[in-house]
């Protein structure tokens, strides 16, 4: 078995196969094609219309070497390497339809084979994490609970249909006192947005949790004096406002949307920061959508993530 | 040219293995075998001291480390995350790239380039050449790799953590008296507690490379008491751009306690 | 006696000729300096097959759900019988696997075994070795503790930070958004069967190339280079009548390799 790997890759070349029609490539481009169609479905629609075109252009490419025999346009030939080859090719010339109809039929039927299978099965794995990806509102029980200029540290259940200590998250909470008649609130994720870490409250906490049984599920409340954030993974410091102080964070934590429903307090979606401008209710905040911890909303390096899922 | 040498020589060598070489079984089979025990054994060994000196308890430690932590908590204020020994090396590395602009350096852009390296390396080296002494870049950087690796595992393993450690300790790290002192005491806890070791290192407790000064003997510097009242509770006033936070929510009573504990702070002294 | 042991081995060979593959392989000849350092790579894959007892095993009492996966993990710990040891080995196996690929690495590095013809060798080994990080990083997870839970965090977000792709890898690894039961259970598939099965395909490929190909002998001694000068100026392979020693007018020794070329 080893002993015929003598001169391996010999320079003996290959006998050529008795018919020399090229394999298309198109067909792969094809797929590719309708490949980056389905992506695009997904991400957006620009991504589809080049994925469509793609496909347009290497279907009618394949279909135009496909029906070249039919059609009676000679096939590009190889570059002949001697005579004798040469020779060969026109004696196999009477055969070649045939015989490119069952290469074509078997490599097609293949596809279709892998396709119908493969499909289906990568969709499965891969679209339900990135369709119908939306976040429940969560509610946090009655205004009281936040006195006026005070911090809170909120834990509640994030996803109705999920077991409690899978979707508990962590929020900081500020009562800003209002803002032209309406209530403001400061509600920072404690998602470290270097890659995820729980950022925990620099100062003191208190020891007492108030638990309320809200609608959406238990939420604990707890008192605390934080003078800013620090992550304990990697160092990542930040202001009271959620601004970068010091290591690696890339932007300002993330930030929650909030109302106020029947004098309780309501999370929306949470969103990204680009940074924090001013204090409290008069602060000035450039949002983004929600991105991954460790991707660049803003800056040069934003263009490092185009599409954010 | 080179082509045609390398084949050549392979055949060689077939031809070499063929008239001088030993059968497979069992001269090398019996080492091999021999390995697969010793391996089996460590496996087996390692797993029954990791089991008998820890404890059910979660968190209970051994010598090899607890069975399992906590049932995971995603809402946790408190936990510092750590990965598994052998991607120390990476943990490591994200802490040295602490600016933002780097980030990508230490999560995508490093490991990427050693993975990129790793597969083209028979692409790189194509010299012929085994002899290790003849081979002194393929040595060299295999050393330094071997190096770097264990020094940043190393680093990784023994990293610091911005811990929850009580005030008391820090004292007697610290040689301090704070039992016969009660603000001295005070001040110790509220130190321990209002999170100045997730910057700062004091007495070989808290987070190091986040480049804030260690406090073990910043009593040395004279700066008197009333001095870390106002720059703990607001440090912007006293050198604008720190990038210390102020903490105005202390009580009067709790700064000023903090302040005699840093004023103490001499270092053993 | 003998022809009722050797009925069932002709029939088996004449139908399969599996015997012979065996033979083949069992008493392939393989240089005479193969010594304690080739032993590494077996060792290599006896740990991975005590990974797969195990963990076929360990699959028969773990739960891979939030929430249950814990208490299954600490069920299989400390109540059933002999929970700890499968648990303990399969643990500890893990992390003398990955010693063991780098450690087999290294040999092959310092041996030069990645060198003509060998290099696609290299390739499935570097691929083994990424797979192996994979099955750590995937069953890291499973016990869904604190340490597993936020290691996982981190680990995904890292991969999060990748240009372009990042934030798209990062939601498939998660199963959406957020971290959640559907991140459990598709780092399980992938733990036990996936990525497992793509580490059968390339062990049987990498240990197929190492039949065909034969074992590197150590860089030093005489076989380190079978056709080129030993430093005390005498040509190696002399004795198999490979190199042949010329006079030379000076009367020192002057050597001649076959080829002649020097890259």
């Amino acid at each position: 078995m080893a002993d015929d790997l003598e001169r391996p890759g010999g320079d003996a070349e290959p006998e050529a196969p008795p018919h020399a029609a090229p394999p298309s490539i198109w067909p792969f481009a094809f797929a590719l094609g309708i490949a980056v169609a389905l992506i695009g479905l997904i991400i957006s629609w620009p991504i589809a219309a080049i994925g469509g075109a793609i496909a347009l252009v290497f279907g009618f490419l394949w279909i135009r070497d496909a029906t070249r025999e039919v059609r009676g346009t000679p096939s590009p030939a190889p570059p002949a390497r001697d005579d004798e080859a040469v020779e060969l090719e026109d004696e196999t010339a009477a055969r070649y339809p045939r015989s490119v109809f069952l290469e074509g039929a078997t490599l097609g039927i293949g596809a279709l084979i892998g396709g119908i299978v493969t499909v289906p099965a990568l969709g499965f794995a891969v679209l339900p994490a990135f369709v119908d990806q939306a976040y429940d509102a969560v509610d946090l029980g009655p205004l009281d609970n936040f006195p006026e200029g005070e911090w809170r540290i909120t834990k509640f259940k994030s996803v109705a249909d999920e077991p409690e200590d899978v979707s508990r998250r962590t929020a900081y909470v500020r009562n800003n006192g209002t803002l032209d008649g309406q209530a403001s609130f400061t509600i920072i994720s404690n998602r470290c947005v270097h890659l995820g870490c729980p950022v925990q409250p620099q100062g003191l906490t208190a020891e007492e949790v108030t638990e309320i049984d809200a609608e959406s599920g238990p939420v604990e409340i707890t008192a605390t004096e934080p003078s800013g954030f620090v992550c304990p993974c990697h160092g990542g410091a930040y202001d009271i406002e959620g601004n970068r102080t010091a290591g690696p964070p890339v932007r300002a934590l993330d930030r929650y949307a909030y109302s106020i429903m029947d004098g309780r307090l309501v999370l929306g979606e949470p969103y990204s920061v680009g940074s924090v401008e001013g204090e409290g209710a008069e602060a000035q905040i450039t949002a983004y959508k929600i991105a991954d911890p460790g991707v660049h909303v803003d800056g040069l390096e934003q263009y490092f993530y185009p599409y954010v899922p | 040219m080179a082509k045609l040498d390398n084949r050549e020589r392979y055949a060689r060598y077939k031809e070499d293995v063929e008239k001088r070489g030993k059968p497979f079984y069992p001269y090398a089979m019996f080492h091999d075998t021999v390995m697969s025990l010793v391996v089996v054994s460590v496996i087996t060994a390692l797993a029954a001291i990791w089991y008998f000196t820890s404890g059910e308890e979660p968190g209970d430690a051994g010598l090899l480390g607890p069975r399992y932590t906590e049932e995971a908590d995603p809402g946790t204020t408190s936990f510092v995350p750590r990965p598994d020994w052998y991607f120390f090396f990476l943990f490591y590395l994200l802490r040295i790239f602490k600016w933002p602009e780097s980030v990508i350096l230490g999560t995508v852009g490093i490991p990427t380039i050693l993975l990129i390296l790793l597969f083209a390396l028979p692409f790189i080296d194509r010299r012929r050449e085994r002899r290790l002494v003849r081979r002194p870049v393929a040595v060299v950087a295999a050393l330094l790799v071997i190096a770097s690796m264990g020094i940043l595992t190393w680093e990784g393993a023994t990293a610091e953590e911005p811990s929850a450690t009580a005030g008391s300790v820090l004292c007697e790290a610290n040689d301090l008296d704070c039992e016969g002192n009660e603000e001295l005491a005070l001040g110790a806890d509220v130190f321990a507690e209002a999170g100045c070791l997730s910057c700062h290192v004091y007495a070989g407790e808290g987070a190091q490379n986040i480049g804030a000064p260690e406090l073990t003997t910043v009593g040395d510097l004279g700066r008197g008491e009333e001095y870390w009242v106002e720059w703990v509770r607001n440090p912007q006033a006293i050198r604008p751009g720190s990038p210390m936070p102020g903490f105005p929510n202390l009580t009067e009573e709790q700064l000023q306690a903090v302040a005699v504990f840093l004023e103490a702070s001499t270092g053993g002294g | 006696m003998e022809a009722l042991v050797l009925a069932p081995v002709n029939w088996l060979e004449e139908r399969s000729g599996i015997v012979g593959a065996i033979s083949y392989f069992l008493f392939r000849k393989v240089p005479r300096g193969t010594n304690w350092f080739h032993t590494l790579g077996s060792a290599t894959l006896t740990a991975f097959i005590v990974q797969l007892v195990t963990g076929v095993v360990l699959a028969m009492y773990y739960v891979p759900d939030p929430d249950r996966a814990w208490d299954s993990i600490n069920w299989i710990t400390n109540e059933l019988t002999l929970g700890w040891l499968v648990r303990g080995t399969h643990r500890w196996g893990a992390s003398v696997f990955i010693i063991l690929l780098f450690l087999h690495m290294g040999r092959v590095f310092l041996f030069g075994a990645y060198k003509y013809p060998r290099e696609l060798n290299w390739l499935i080994g570097v691929a083994i070795l990424l797979l192996a990080m994979l099955e750590g990083f995937t069953g890291y997870l499973l016990p869904w503790d604190q340490t597993a839970y936020w290691a996982t965090v981190v680990g995904i977000n890292i991969n999060a930070t990748a240009p372009i792709a990042g934030p798209f890898i990062a939601d498939f690894l998660r199963g959406g958004t957020e971290i959640g039961a559907d991140t459990l259970s598709r780092f399980y598939a992938m733990h036990m069967l996936l990525v497992p099965g793509a580490l059968i395909g390339l062990i049987t490929l990498h240990l197929y190339l190492v039949i065909r190909l034969g074992v590197t002998p150590p860089p030093w001694g005489e076989d380190a280079e079978p056709d080129e000068p030993s430093p005390n100026g005498r040509p190696r392979g002399a004795r198999e009548g490979l190199v042949d020693p010329k006079p030379r007018g000076n009367g020192g020794p002057a050597i001649t390799t076959r080829s002649g070329v020097e890259e």
